[in-house]
Order: structure tokens, then C-alpha cells, then sequence
């Protein structure tokens, strides 16, 4: 198995690289510069914009400013600097990478706990008024977008004279130490964007789950399970979730990359400091080291994630086995 | 010690504050009566909204509405406006004298100001600003430009701790204006400076967002307490702020300002409404949402006024468009007044701003007494049928029957365009519609191209349009818009082939027309004459030629809306980064 991995992690490399090349293309492909929306600020001057553009090194042939971007990665890991910000690309992006990351773990397990079962119960009992009434908000938070839902909590709470409508903390709580009092104020702002961005993600897994569970239900072994004498929880179990969740076990691996890209509305609408809303911005604004890393991060976690699901395929299903 | 010595030293010390008791001359804040200034309370804090992060803690290293926002809190300039009259008025420099003929400037500063850590301002603070920042090119959001006068640079010496002088090559009346650049602290940034032996390109790097909150010292009347990356901006009042309000109390009032980070725009009003934020600048759009939960009893005030900063949008149609039939309609100043009678300002002003704006001045504030020459009678009606009167006389008449116009001669084109305007912006949308629409019932056709506002300059530089919808900010003096309003200068992008060959060459005159020609001498006489009511005619002259021959057509003059809690007292409104133009220090909590 680790050779295995250690293949596909080499694998990766060409990928990665042909991937950059594409980015950095497209970033350059979209009309004007960096140095556009400045132009505006009387101070700036048709020199300035000259020396500014040779400060950036945005006077150069394309080509050398791309092999010397990849050069600065491969030699130093130095993945460039912000034109904004005049600070490392990777410092800016550590900066909010802890909230980002927090925030889609946090979403994907709640997801998980309440789309599995969900899926499963709604499967078992296709006809019921509860799976009915269940699959009828599931087509519900499935058509609404989550920047929607987010701005109707908002509206919701603000109706009801709350105070916690976008951020993770009230003002008072920014940059403070952790206390009880912190943590609360946390939980007091966290419940809107879990649902916001999460209710698409119980939806369209709950959706999954029952799907391939219907499909599994039927299958000869599940009746020769039953047929033996097993329990109705052992068969549901150990033998109908079992093979159901492969599929999903997928779906999980290609989940990675929304980390980054994943909720970029709702994550403006909601005021949340994640790396959605900076990528955003680095590729309206033509931030061009910011935003090929970004992307490029991206192309990783996809392939990253790709090679964990097969090796959690491998581990939950024996019949996957590494040629 | 002996007893003699100890003695002369205490002497020497009661002398020294006896001193410095006198030269320290605080500014008094006072005379606002009108404006509804009372005298406050000292105590409280308040939280006003960041519209993005900041991309850096220093002002010269980049250019960024939201560090301008912070930093006007923590710096001041030499001089500084009036909250009411816009004239200027000492801040830094406690008084100058301007000599020879105009051209020697020299600012007496104000004695016994402290940086928030305590150390003394004195002029080799302005001198190290001015020389390392301000005139230094390779500093990103220092105006170099603005210190070369024909060509030749403007120098600056010491005179003594307290005094500097600037030598101008030739007379230039709106340099006074300018000085109101914040002043930065030599004992915490030379070593970013060339100065301090770094590269010129160097100083750009200087407190990067991550730096130490304690090092960005400054003079203003808060002091950086706090940054939370992409949350929140915390500072704190400056103990050593040196400015009293009327009855001689310290200003500011306030103990802390924070600044919280929210992108969007409704984000931002929930905020206010849950109490988050307590003071917000909206457009007109969303006046009517606020003002009916004000008058429902809500705990704010929703104020209007028609301040002279803010951005008039106006129409220019391109002179150089690359059509050879365009071009020459729109070249012609006949045809951009019959189109003007298209132009339905008072249906914009209406449905764009909510009522919220009045008719355009053109290139000068209808409020900017000083300057502005009624030119109201020149923006006419909104009537299309003489509208059509006067392209028919152009001969611009729908030949082939199809219900759009067509271009004068044997088988004229059809008169139609691309209306360039930004996709992401309040009121642009909606007034390129109505022009659309009613251009079309002039048989005109207008084909609708959005793009970004922040690439509406560059696109207008780049000549690649037809008619464009754009806005420039109103500033106090019309010399400080030079480069948009005179032919020829840099961003007069209606007429771009009148622009010089190359920069700092003279424009090209054969391309002007006679009205032009005499709008470009008018600024250049303007620019150099010290006698204000020559300035003044002059710039009256101006503003009648533009009225006249409408270079770009001006549509209206928004008013300035803005949202304060009840929990304050002293608001004055303050549209956002007017360095020299800050009544913050003023606001206390009741």
C-alpha cells in the first residue's frame, strides 16, 4: 500500500505542474492589470504605474515570470508574494487557513451525522409521511443556494432582536483570549453558517445515501442475509451500509478542494474569515501569485483527496485491492 | 551632587516645563455651533465598518481606501480643512507665510506635539516624510508627481526644529491645498528608508500587517491598539492628541474606535441594525429601508447631506472612436447637447438615487461656493422632440425607414453604439437602462456592454469605447482635477488624441478645438496665478465652456447618506478617506 501511495503522490507532480501552467494561462487571459484599479487615485501617475509595474516584475516576458514563480516554489518553497498585501503568498494564506479549515471539517461532519442516517431512514421507509416530509425539505435546501439561506437566518435573527448576524464572534469578542463567555459567543454565531452551508451538503448526501441504499436493499445477499436468520440491525448494518456507502466514501475525497472554493458567497455574506472571499478578490484584482497558489492549492487538496478515498475505499471494502 | 547643583538643575527644570508650558499650543476645535458641535463627554467607544482589510498598516506603501480610513485616525498633515467651510486651516503647522511672489513656502509647526509613544514631533519628522515618502516615486501611494512643476522639482529645507521650507520653481496656488499629507514618524521608520541606507523601493515593505501594533506611531487622535486578521482594526485614543474642543477639554472624546471588517454591503447594514456597527455610510438605494425603521422608532438617524466631495456620474462619448462616423458625431458639439435633451436627469434622480441627488454642476460642486458658477440654464430640458429637432438638423434622420437613425451621407450607417458602464455598482445599471431606453425612442440605438466599475478608467484611457458612464470625485479646488478636465491631460480620455506624444511633451494643440484650446490655457493660467479673483474668473469661464460644449455630459450629484446611532453626539458626516477632512475627534458618547 505506501508503495502504491507513494506512486500516486509522484504522479501528482506532472499533473500539478500542467495544472499551474492552465492557471497561471487563464489568470493572464482575463483583460487589464493589477495596476487598473489604482488608476483612479490622483496620486498615481502614468511613472507611477511604470514603476510600480517594474516593482512587481509585471514588466517582464510572461514566460519568465512564470518559470521564476515555479522556480521560487521548487528551490525555496517561496510560493511568491501578495501585489496587495507585499507579503508572502503562503504567510497570508496560513493566516486564514485555521477558521477555513475549522469551518469545512466542522460542516463536514455535522453533514455526515445528520445526512447518513437521514438517508438511510428515508430508504428503509420510502413511503412513510416522515421519509416524505424528509425528502420534501431535502429538494427544498437542495434548490435554494446557501448565500440565500444565509441572508433569510440573517433576516430571521435580526427580526427576532438578535445581535449575532454574520462573523464568528460579537465585536467585543475579535482577537480576544479564549473564555467561556468566548466560546459561547462561538457557538452563538456558528449555528448560521453550519446551516447556511451545510444544508445543501445534507441534502445532496442524503440524496446519495439513499440512493445507493435502495439499490443495496434489493441485492441478492441482503435477502440471503435475512434468509439465514440475521438480525434486522446486523443486516442493515453490517451488510446493507456497508456496501451502500462506497460511493460516498468518493464523494468525500472530491469534497476537499471546497474548502477553499467551496463557499465563496456565503462566506461574504456571512462575514466569515475564511479563504473563499481572498481568493475572490485576488482573481478580480489580478493578484496573480495569490491567486495561482490558491488555485494551485486547490488542484492539490482534489488530488489529495482523491487518493485518500481510494485508500479509505480500500480499507472499508476488501474487495478493493491494490494491483 | 552638591546642594548648588541640585538647585540650578531643579531651576533649570522648572524653566524648561515653564517653557514648554508655553510653546505647547494646542489647536482648539471650535466655532462648529452651526453644524450642531456641542461640548461632549469624554469616555465611550464606537464601531464603524471597514468595507475590506486593510492591505497594509502604511499609508505610503499602498494604495487602499480601507488604510486610508484607519490611517486617517492615527495621522494628520501640516494643514487641514474646515469642517464647514472646506477652507484650509493650520493642523500640523500651527501658521505659514508664503513669499516671493508665490513661490516660497514656509510652515511654522505647531510646538510640544508628541507621537502617541511619547517622543517629540519636530521638522525633521516632516522632512523625512516628505523626502522618503511623499516625493520618493518608487513609494507606491506617494505623490512624486505633484512636487515637479513644469518640469523642475519643488525642493525643502529646515529652517529650524520647528520650521520647513519648500522653494517652488514658479507660483502655484493650490500647493497650500496639498499639503494636507499625513506625517509619518522618523524614529520608527528609518530603516526602511533611503535615509536609513535602504533602497528607495524599500520603504514600500514598512509595517506590513503583521507588525507589532506598537510600532506604527503617529499623531492623530487614535493610536493602532489591535489587528485581527481580516476581522477587525481595534485602536485606542492617543493620550498625547493635540487638539481641545471649545472649553479646552483634550479631544477626542472617545476612548476607543474599532474598525470591523465586513465585504458586503447588506452585511453591513445588518450589522448596524443588530447594533454591531454604530455609524454607516449607505447609498440612496438603501435610504428608504433605514429611514422608515427610523421613523418606526428604530435607534439611529439616517442623515442627509450634500456634501462637496462625492462622484457626479456623467456620459462622455468617445471623439477618437475608432468608427470614422462615430467619431465625427461625437466630436461635435451639437450633437452632444441634442443628445443632452435625452439625458432624463430628474427621472434618475428619482428612481437611480431615490430622490437622493440633485442637477450637476459641471467639474465643481453646486455646494463649493467658492468656486461654482450656476450653470443650470445649460443643462436644458428633458425633451425629445427637440432632441430629434436638432439631430435632424444635423442631418442624422432615419433614412431607411427601420426605425433607427442613420449616420449623415448616402447610405449612412445606423446610428448605434456600445454604452461601456460597471456591472457591480449601485446605480450604474439602472441609469444605462433609461438612457437606453430613451435614446431608443430617439431612434438611437444603444447596445448595453458592462464591465467592472474598477476598469472603467483604464477602458476609457484605452480609447475601447463608444459612449461611456463613468464618475471622477469633486474635490474643493478645481486645479487639484487638473488632469481630468484639461485637454490633453492625462485622463481626459473623451478626446485622447489630443493628449502629448509622449508625457510631460505638450498636448497636441492642431487636434483641439477652439473651445478647448481656451479651457486648456485657462488651467495653466489658473494653475500659476496667485490673484484669487482671477482664479476665480478664470475658473468661471471654464465651467460656462463646459456647460457649453460638454466634453462628457454630467448626469447628477448624489448626496452623501449616512447612519448614526443615538448613542452619539457631535456626528458630522465624513464620506470616508478625505485626508485633512476627519470630525471623528468630535463624536462622543452620550
Amino acid at each position: 500500500m505506501l508503495s502504491y501511495a507513494l506512486r500516486r503522490i509522484l504522479g501528482m507532480v506532472p499533473t500539478l505542474l500542467l495544472i499551474s501552467v492552465v492557471c497561471f494561462v487563464v489568470i493572464q487571459l482575463q483583460p487589464g492589470s493589477f495596476i487598473d484599479q489604482y488608476l483612479e487615485d490622483p496620486r498615481v501617475t502614468r511613472e507611477t504605474v511604470a514603476t510600480i509595474t517594474k516593482q512587481l516584475g509585471l514588466d517582464q516576458p510572461l514566460w519568465v515570470q512564470y518559470l521564476t514563480w515555479i522556480k521560487g516554489i521548487v528551490t525555496e518553497g517561496n510560493f511568491g508574494y501578495s501585489f496587495a498585501n507585499g507579503r508572502p503568498v503562503a504567510e497570508l494564506i496560513w493566516e486564514r487557513l485555521g477558521w477555513t479549515v475549522f469551518l469545512a471539517v466542522l460542516t463536514l461532519i455535522v453533514s455526515w451525522l445528520i445526512a447518513i442516517p437521514l438517508g438511510i431512514y428515508t430508504a428503509l421507509n420510502r413511503y412513510g409521511i416522515g421519509a416524505t416530509i424528509t425528502n420534501f425539505l431535502g429538494y427544498i435546501s437542495l434548490a435554494i443556494p446557501d448565500f440565500l439561506v444565509a441572508l433569510l437566518l440573517i433576516a430571521l435573527v435580526l427580526g427576532a432582536g438578535g445581535t449575532n448576524v454574520g462573523g464568528l464572534f460579537s465585536p467585543q469578542y475579535i482577537g480576544e483570549p479564549w473564555s467561556w463567555p468566548r466560546v459561547l459567543d462561538l457557538l452563538n454565531h456558528l449555528w448560521i453558517p453550519m446551516i447556511a452551508i451545510g444544508l445543501e451538503g445534507v441534502a445532496g448526501l442524503m440524496r446519495q445515501m439513499r440512493a445507493s441504499m435502495l439499490d443495496v436493499i434489493n441485492q441478492d445477499y441482503v435477502r440471503t442475509a435475512r434468509a439465514k436468520g440475521l438480525a434486522g440491525r446486523a443486516v442493515l448494518w453490517r451488510h446493507a451500509v456497508r456496501n451502500a456507502i462506497n460511493p460516498l466514501i468518493s464523494l468525500a475525497g472530491l469534497s476537499l478542494p471546497t474548502l477553499i472554493s467551496g463557499t465563496i458567497i456565503a462566506s461574504i455574506v456571512l462575514n466569515l474569515p475564511t479563504i473563499g472571499p481572498y481568493l475572490y478578490d485576488s482573481l478580480l484584482n489580478k493578484d496573480q501569485y495569490v491567486a495561482m497558489t490558491l488555485l494551485l492549492f486547490s488542484a492539490l487538496l482534489l488530488l489529495i483527496g482523491n487518493l485518500l478515498s481510494d485508500l479509505a475505499l480500500a480499507w472499508a471494502d476488501p474487495r478493493i485491492r491494490f494491483e | 551632587m552638591s546642594t548648588y547643583s541640585r538647585s540650578r538643575s531643579a531651576l533649570a527644570l522648572i524653566s524648561l516645563a515653564l517653557i514648554g508650558g508655553a510653546l505647547a499650543a494646542p489647536k482648539k476645535v471650535d466655532g462648529y455651533g452651526p453644524l450642531g458641535v456641542v461640548k461632549g463627554k469624554a469616555g465611550g467607544n464606537m464601531t464603524l465598518a471597514l468595507g475590506d482589510a486593510p492591505q497594509s498598516l502604511f499609508y505610503y506603501g499602498v494604495i487602499d481606501n480601507n488604510l486610508g480610513l484607519i490611517s486617517q485616525q492615527m495621522f494628520d498633515g501640516l494643514v487641514e480643512f474646515n469642517y464647514s467651510t472646506y477652507k484650509i486651516e493650520p493642523a500640523l503647522a500651527e501658521s505659514w507665510t508664503i513669499s516671493d511672489g508665490g513661490k516660497v513656502y514656509t510652515f511654522k509647526l505647531r510646538q510640544g506635539v508628541k507621537w502617541s509613544d511619547g517622543q517629540a514631533f519636530n521638522a525633521d519628522d516632516v522632512i523625512f516624510t516628505y523626502k522618503n515618502m511623499i516625493m520618493n516615486p518608487e513609494a507606491r501611494a506617494g505623490d512624486a508627481g505633484n512636487f515637479k512643476l513644469d518640469g523642475q522639482s519643488i525642493t525643502m529645507k529646515k529652517i529650524d526644529a520647528n520650521t520647513v521650507q519648500f522653494n517652488l520653481p514658479r507660483a502655484a496656488p493650490a500647493f497650500l491645498l496639498q499639503q494636507r499629507y499625513f506625517i509619518m514618524p522618523q524614529h520608527k521608520l528609518a530603516k526602511f528608508s533611503q535615509d536609513g541606507g535602504a533602497k528607495a523601493a524599500d520603504i514600500n515593505s514598512a509595517w506590513p500587517t503583521n507588525i507589532a501594533p506598537a510600532e506604527v506611531v503617529g499623531t492623530g487622535p487614535f493610536k493602532l491598539s489591535a489587528y485581527t486578521a481580516g476581522q477587525k482594526v481595534s485602536t485606542v485614543r492617543n493620550p498625547n492628541y493635540w487638539k481641545v474642543d471649545a472649553s479646552g477639554t483634550q479631544l477626542p472624546y472617545l476612548n476607543a474606535l474599532d474598525f470591523l471588517i465586513i465585504r458586503d454591503p447588506q452585511a453591513q447594514v445588518a450589522q448596524f441594525l443588530a447594533g454591531n456597527l454604530d455609524q454607516l455610510n449607505i447609498s440612496g438605494a438603501q435610504f428608504p429601508d433605514l429611514k422608515s425603521k427610523e421613523v418606526a422608532g428604530a435607534p439611529f438617524k439616517v442623515i442627509r447631506s450634500t456634501a462637496l466631495f462625492g462622484s457626479p456620474p456623467f456620459v462622455a462619448y468617445n471623439f477618437d472612436a475608432k468608427e470614422a462616423g462615430l467619431s465625427k458625431l461625437f466630436g461635435d458639439a451639437r450633437f452632444r447637447r441634442a443628445m443632452q435633451g435625452a439625458v432624463d436627469r430628474e427621472r434618475i434622480i428619482d428612481t437611480v438615487y431615490n430622490g437622493l441627488a440633485s442637477l450637476p454642476g459641471h467639474g465643481v460642486a453646486p455646494v463649493n461656493t467658492q468656486w461654482y458658477t450656476n450653470t443650470r440654464a445649460q443643462l436644458g430640458k428633458f425633451d425629445l422632440a427637440a432632441a430629434g429637432k436638432a439631430l435632424d438638423a444635423l442631418n442624422v434622420k432615419d433614412t431607411n425607414g427601420d426605425g433607427v437613425r442613420n449616420l449623415p451621407g448616402a447610405g449612412g450607417k445606423n446610428l448605434e453604439f456600445d454604452l461601456t458602464y460597471g456591472t457591480d455598482s449601485s446605480v450604474y445599471p439602472a441609469m444605462a437602462t433609461i438612457l437606453q431606453s430613451d435614446f431608443k425612442k430617439l431612434g438611437v440605438k444603444v447596445n448595453l456592454k458592462g464591465i467592472l466599475s474598477s476598469k472603467l478608467l483604464s477602458t476609457g484611457l484605452a480609447g475601447d469605447y463608444e459612449m461611456i458612464l463613468h464618475a471622477f470625485g469633486d474635490q474643493p479646488d478645481p486645479e487639484l482635477r487638473k488632469p481630468i478636465w484639461q485637454p490633453g491631460g492625462a485622463l481626459y480620455y473623451w478626446h485622447r488624441s489630443t493628449q502629448p506624444a509622449s508625457e510631460g511633451a505638450a498636448p497636441n494643440m492642431a487636434k483641439m478645438a477652439g473651445w478647448e484650446k481656451e479651457i486648456y490655457n485657462i488651467f495653466n493660467e489658473a494653475a500659476t496665478t496667485t490673484v484669487a479673483s482671477k482664479r476665480k474668473a478664470l475658473y468661471t469661464r471654464w465651467q460656462l465652456l463646459f456647460a457649453q460644449n460638454l466634453p462628457v455630459t454630467p448626469i447628477a450629484k448624489p448626496e452623501n447618506i449616512g447612519a448614526i446611532s443615538n448613542k452619539y453626539g457631535n456626528y458630522i458626516y465624513n464620506l470616508g478617506v478625505i485626508p485633512g477632512y476627519n470630525p471623528v475627534p468630535l463624536i462622543f458618547q452620550k
